[in-house]
């Protein structure tokens, strides 16, 4: 579905992106996570044809995008869904109009129509009641949400969720991933998911990369992040891995002196 | 030469905003619910404000006539010279000011402030065209409601002249509007129209242009501001004068 082929990008003579190889398919939720500057947020921006990549092969539903005109990516860029990491909710525009944009600008369907469409989405995503709202008087959860919503209308084939879980806290971390993992299920969508929450991606991803000075490490399934050897992995979850021993040893007690 | 080269993208880019703008239009894919909604937000909210400033001026020329042309016994001629000067000259560039002042600085400030919070990608994650959105409604919302804005501040430069002249000669609405036909001719309104459009497309893509420029945070949003609101006023005295053997 999402073929990144030795993908290389960047700004001006800056290269980001030093040949980034990765594949996301099927109904599987894939995470991309890796520390500040590692080349995360490009590569999304590359994926979505926001930034060229200046070689390597981008394919998409197994049509190569690389090379297509600005007006083509356009049609392609249809098959993805993107989710802000602050919701880009639009602020002039009530709740209603954000999530029926798409129907209602993109493709000139009349409100009548839009509506009951925007409302089935409102009650999924269990914000009924909301739709006269502006963004601004939303929680930032709802904002997610909503955001989800104008995403979800138009039936992408691939949902890219950029740090969806970033500045909530943990009972809303909760219902986002279990969002993530509903839409999953509902939708048969493939999922990425760009974060830097490690329990999070614990909790909904099936496999991860980790990327690392603009290269993507693949790490495998989720589990492996905290019993990879591989150094770089090593040095990216040390903090959350001796979190995870603490919590364990607060729960537990310590584990008794081997014998012999 | 970054100067030069920077001066070159700004114009490019307002030609380039100007044209995509007519092409929607003249392609039919323009929506005109947005158009309205700009029209409304930038427009009908301007009008008190360029009435107001225009009455000013008005009132102030014509106090300044009323004296100079009382003592030569052509009092008559008020109303027709500053009739004259309002077409020619003030009810364009002041509407023009104003507008820069107010909707200039609201599309900056709208389209930056969208540009930090990704709600320009969010428009492109959707496949809509940025300029489509944005960038047409609002040039077509100036482009008409510059003229509007016009007669409306016209009538109030003109009616508070003659109060002020009133007030300070006593001359009646009669004598007032008495020379209004030797002076004013057609062509006057014709360039005031032009003037009026001309402006209009200048404010709005000055301030998208600015608006998309925006970086880094709410301090970039404030100085894209500024220059939007400065640039289009140096614009508008500077197109002015470009205009002057054009139009008359």
């Amino acid at each position: 579905m999402l073929k990144l082929i030795d993908i290389r990008a960047g700004y001006g003579n800056t290269e980001v992106l030093h040949g980034v190889s990765l594949v996301a398919e099927g109904n599987v939720t894939t995470a991309i996570i890796g520390s500040s500057g590692g080349g995360k947020s490009t590569l999304l921006k590359v994926i979505m044809g926001f930034l060229r990549p200046t070689s390597g092969r981008l394919i998409i539903d197994g049509e190569d995008v690389t090379h297509c005109s600005e007006h083509a990516f356009a049609e392609h860029r249809l098959k993805m869904g993107l989710v802000f990491q602050e919701s880009a909710l639009f602020d002039s525009l009530t709740v209603a109009e954000n999530i029926g944009f798409f129907p209602f600008y993109r493709e000139k369907q009349p409100w009548r129509k839009v509506l009951p469409r925007v409302r089935e989405m409102l009650d999924m995503l269990g914000l009924e009641g909301i739709e006269s709202k502006y963004p601004a008087e939303l929680s930032g959860g709802m904002r997610r949400r909503v955001a989800l919503g104008r995403t979800l209308i138009y039936r992408p084939k691939v949902l890219l969720y950029d740090e969806p879980t970033t500045g909530l806290d943990p009972t809303m971390i909760n219902i986002v991933d279990e969002i993530i993992r509903e839409m999953n299920e509902k939708f048969k969508v493939t999922s990425v998911l760009v974060s830097h929450d490690l329990e999070s991606v614990l909790d909904v991803a099936e496999r991860v990369f980790l990327m690392h000075e603009g290269v993507a490490l693949d790490v495998g399934e989720p589990h492996q992040l905290l019993t990879s050897e591989d150094p770089i992995v090593c040095q990216f979850t040390k903090s959350w891995r001796e979190h995870v021993e603490m919590y364990r040893r607060l729960i537990h007690g310590p584990e008794p002196p081997a014998r012999g | 030469m970054g100067h030069i080269l920077g001066l070159f993208d700004f114009l490019g880019a307002v030609v380039v905003y100007t044209a995509r703008t007519l092409t929607y239009l003249f392609t039919g894919r323009l929506s005109w619910r947005l158009v309205a909604r700009q029209m409304e937000f930038l427009g009908v909210n301007t009008i008190p404000l360029a009435m107001m400033v225009c009455a000013f001026v008005g009132a102030t020329m014509s106090y300044l006539l009323a004296e100079e042309l009382g003592k030569r016994g052509a009092a008559n001629y008020t109303g027709g010279f500053l009739l004259v000067a309002l077409l020619r000259e003030f009810i364009p560039v002041l509407s023009g000011v104003v507008m820069a002042g107010k909707a200039g600085s609201a599309i900056t400030s709208e389209i930056g402030s969208m540009k930090i919070t990704s709600q320009i990608e969010a428009l492109r994650a959707l496949s809509t065209d940025p300029h489509w959105f944005l960038t047409a409604p609002r040039i077509i919302a100036l482009l008409v409601m510059l003229p509007v804005v016009g007669v409306f501040s016209g009538f109030a430069g003109f009616y508070a002249g003659f109060a002020m002249a009133n007030a300070k000669i006593g001359i009646s609405y009669a004598s007032y509007s008495l020379y209004i036909n030797s002076f004013v001719v057609a062509n006057d309104f014709f360039a005031c129209f032009i003037k009026c459009l001309v402006f209009g497309i200048v404010v709005a893509a000055v301030g998208c242009y600015m608006g998309y420029r925006v970086e880094g945070g709410a301090a970039g949003v404030g100085r894209e501001v500024t220059n939007s609101v400065v640039v289009s006023i140096v614009m508008i005295f500077g197109l002015d004068l470009l205009l002057l053997p054009i139009l008359f």
